[in-house]
């Protein structure tokens, strides 16, 4: 069994991100996994627990730095990496031919993780484009994983709150959401063994992917500056908690 | 809002507050002035708020175990005030000295002997007995994750360490401050916030008062230079003060790391405060079941040097900005994943990226200045946090002796510290001393 892991090198959320020129920003920070991803890698191996053959193989598609997430995801229990290198932006339809073109060249998928949407770009929609690349079916927001022979049954949480339960057959694509496990960091003794694990690089050229029809173009890219009005709340704290209340329902609409 | 004061101490931090109070205990109509909103928001804030004794100097080791009795007697000390926000409490964990080549435990132990700390020897069956997780192979010297050789096998073994029952941590420095701040207002203190001070007024050879940003003047014949990070700025803001100091401060960045602890381990309930200069790094336990881990200033590990408004602002750039690196992440992780094998090292960066205020030899200045009226107490060097109850005590009686008459530079005041009944001669604190190369030269003191 193969079970590819799509991992997506990122900024650091909690870094101050700054934009330089129109369209790219300081890249001086701290890259990591895009944390999504990070319960994608900690799925395959808890699905090589169940199936000891299994291999986890970490495909990313980035620039050469990309290589730490991977190194990152092999000391978090994948077995080896394939990185396709490019220094150029891609949209999601060329991420997707790149990341089918890299996997099939590299053996038949059994499980595609990939986390439910990158933290950078929030384009939730590589997956599906490679699903359909692949001719396979897909599923977003998977909180469970069940295998079952030849299929999985799986559990996909929608966004009313409400649990689907599906079954897919494999090969298939599962696209991790938060609720699927608590990510499996790595220890020394992992880091170690990490480091002695393959990364097969590739260059983007070396694939020779198709150019598509059509393509997305960033032409932007600007800071949203958040606005706090802060407003002062007066009264005995009975009137106080009342306001509260009114803010809570009407404002913030959480209650 | 009275502009004329008998102290005006700038900085209403972990050193400020306890300032403000002892001298408002003595009769002196005080003024804190701070540019952050509410005491303790400074650097004081980002402090890992440790209490341990062991220090490289006897003195230092007797000025730390002083501090021990107020944090054990926290009500007492604060006058059984009340605070609105609650009390800071100290963590009495027990801290745990790893025997190390990175720190001269063989002085501490002597310095221990001699100041009467309470402490046991406990040899690596019993430090294993008590943390169970550790691997107490030695790892000597501290490197880096970039070194291959960090990832070398090692093939001796520690040799135990000094474990001192009284030592832990406070699990909220900012609060502390804050508790101090009422109990000195409990006092007659007066604290102002959002008061940026950009000038130190002088006249006829002696200090007047203070400046704020938006014009406000306050004057007091004292005025005590608390500003933590930012004390080299307000130095070089009073007149002479700046060339008359033999040792200088300046701003240095520094990084401190939360990792959990391994799944099996209640860290926080279980464990203790350990210095491990084998692996250049200290710890204690953090909410949430973490290890909080400081690093111990390694040769191998870059210092940046940085200017406080630009730092805090969050410029300067990668390692300069008050973000975590990667790298250091890494550094620090590593090193105590080391030490303790099961820890699990999360990918992403979470903890503390503040500044030292730190002087030529780590060691802090508290002082008078060659300007009459400015005193300093300052240079804290990431080492004072615990000390701070004692620092309070200690300069208002300097301040109180030298505006009576006490020609400190000359007869330097002998400080009869309340607990240890030892007498410090606050010689050891001059600005005008030579470099104390008994400094270990870091965070340790």
């Amino acid at each position: 069994m193969k079970i590819y892991v799509c991992v997506k090198h990122v900024p650091d959320s909690a870094a101050t991100v700054t934009v330089k020129g129109e369209t790219d920003i300081e890249e001086a920070i701290t890259f990591l996994m895009n944390p999504y991803d990070e319960h994608a890698v900690t799925e395959a191996h808890r699905l090589k627990s169940i199936f000891p053959d299994a291999e986890v193989i970490v495909v990313s598609v980035a620039k050469a730095a990309g290589e730490n997430t991977l190194r990152s995801a092999l000391a978090m229990g994948a077995d080896r990496g394939i990185l396709v290198t490019t220094d150029d932006r891609l949209d999601p339809i060329m991420t997707s031919r790149a990341l089918q073109t890299a996997i099939t060249q590299d053996g038949r998928p059994d499980i595609i993780l990939t986390g439910k949407e990158s933290i950078d770009t929030e384009g939730m929609q590589t997956m599906f484009r490679l699903a359909h690349l692949l001719e396979m079916p897909a599923a977003t927001n998977v909180v469970s994983i069940e295998p079952q022979d030849g299929a999985v049954l799986i559990s996909c949480e929608k966004e009313a709150g409400a649990l689907e339960k599906l079954k897919l057959i494999m090969p298939c694509i599962l696209a991790a959401g938060k609720g699927l496990n608590t990510p499996r960091y790595p220890t020394f003794p992992d880091i170690v063994k990490a480091r002695k694990k393959e990364i097969k690089q590739i260059t983007l050229a070396e694939l020779s992917l198709p150019e598509p029809d059509s393509t997305v173009e960033l032409v932007h890219l600007a800071p949203i500056v958040e606005k706090r009005e802060p407003q002062e709340l007066a009264g005995s704290a009975a009137e106080i908690a009342e306001k509260i209340v009114q803010v809570l329902k009407q404002e913030a609409r959480v209650i | 809002m009275s502009t004329q004061y008998d102290a005006i101490i700038i900085g209403a931090g972990i050193i400020g507050a306890p300032i403000a109070y002892e001298l408002s205990k003595m009769g002196y109509k005080t003024l804190t002035a701070d540019a952050r909103p509410d005491a303790g928001e400074g650097s004081t804030a980002g402090s890992c708020a440790i209490v341990r004794a062991h220090y490289s100097t006897e003195d230092g080791v007797a000025f730390a175990y002083e501090g021990f009795k107020y944090w054990l007697d926290w009500e007492n000390y604060l006058d059984h005030v009340e605070d609105e926000k609650g009390l800071a409490k100290y963590m009495n964990t027990g801290s745990i000295l790893i025997k190390s080549q990175g720190h001269k435990w063989q002085n501490v132990q002597k310095h221990y002997d001699a100041v009467g700390v309470q402490y046991e020897e406990w040899d690596n069956d019993k430090i294993l007995e008590k943390v169970p997780v550790l691997d107490l192979h030695e790892f000597w010297p501290p490197k880096r994750p970039e070194d291959p050789s960090f990832f070398d096998e090692p093939t001796n073994m520690l040799d135990g360490g000094l474990f001192c029952p009284e030592g832990g941590y406070v699990n909220d420095p900012a609060l502390s401050a804050h508790n101090i701040m009422r109990a000195a207002e409990a006092k007659g203190a007066k604290f102002i916030f959002n008061a940026e001070v950009t000038d130190v007024r002088s006249a006829d050879g002696k200090v007047q008062g203070i400046t704020l940003a938006d014009g406000t003047q306050f004057d007091a014949p004292v005025v005590v230079n608390c500003a933590g990070p930012h004390s080299y700025k307000i130095n070089q803001m009073a007149e002479g003060v700046w060339d008359g100091c033999n040792i200088k401060t300046k701003a240095l960045r520094h990084e401190v790391m939360y990792c959990p602890a391994p799944e099996d381990y209640d860290y926080y309930n279980d464990g203790y405060h350990q210095s491990d200069g084998d692996i250049a790094c200290y710890v204690r336990p953090e909410v949430g079941n973490m290890f909080l881990i400081g690093s111990e200033d390694p040769e191998c590990d870059p210092q940046e040097w940085v200017d406080p408004d630009e730092f805090y602002a969050g410029r300067g750039g990668h390692g300069r900005d008050n973000q975590l690196t990667e790298e250091q992440w890494k550094a620090q992780c590593y090193r105590l994943a080391r030490r303790v094998p099961n820890l699990q090292v999360p990918n992403q960066p979470k903890g503390v990226c503040d500044l030292y205020d730190c002087s030529d030899d780590w060691i802090p200045v508290y002082d008078k200045s060659d300007l009459p009226g400015f005193y300093m107490a300052c240079g804290t060097s990431g080492n004072q946090y615990k000390n701070a109850p004692v620092v309070g005590s200690m300069m208002a009686e300097l301040i109180d002796a030298v505006e009576k008459g006490l020609d400190h530079d000359k007869e330097p005041f002998q400080f009869t510290m309340k607990y240890t009944g030892r007498t410090l001669d606050m010689g050891f604190y001059s600005r005008k001393r030579e470099i104390n190369y008994d400094s270990s030269f870091s965070v340790n003191g």
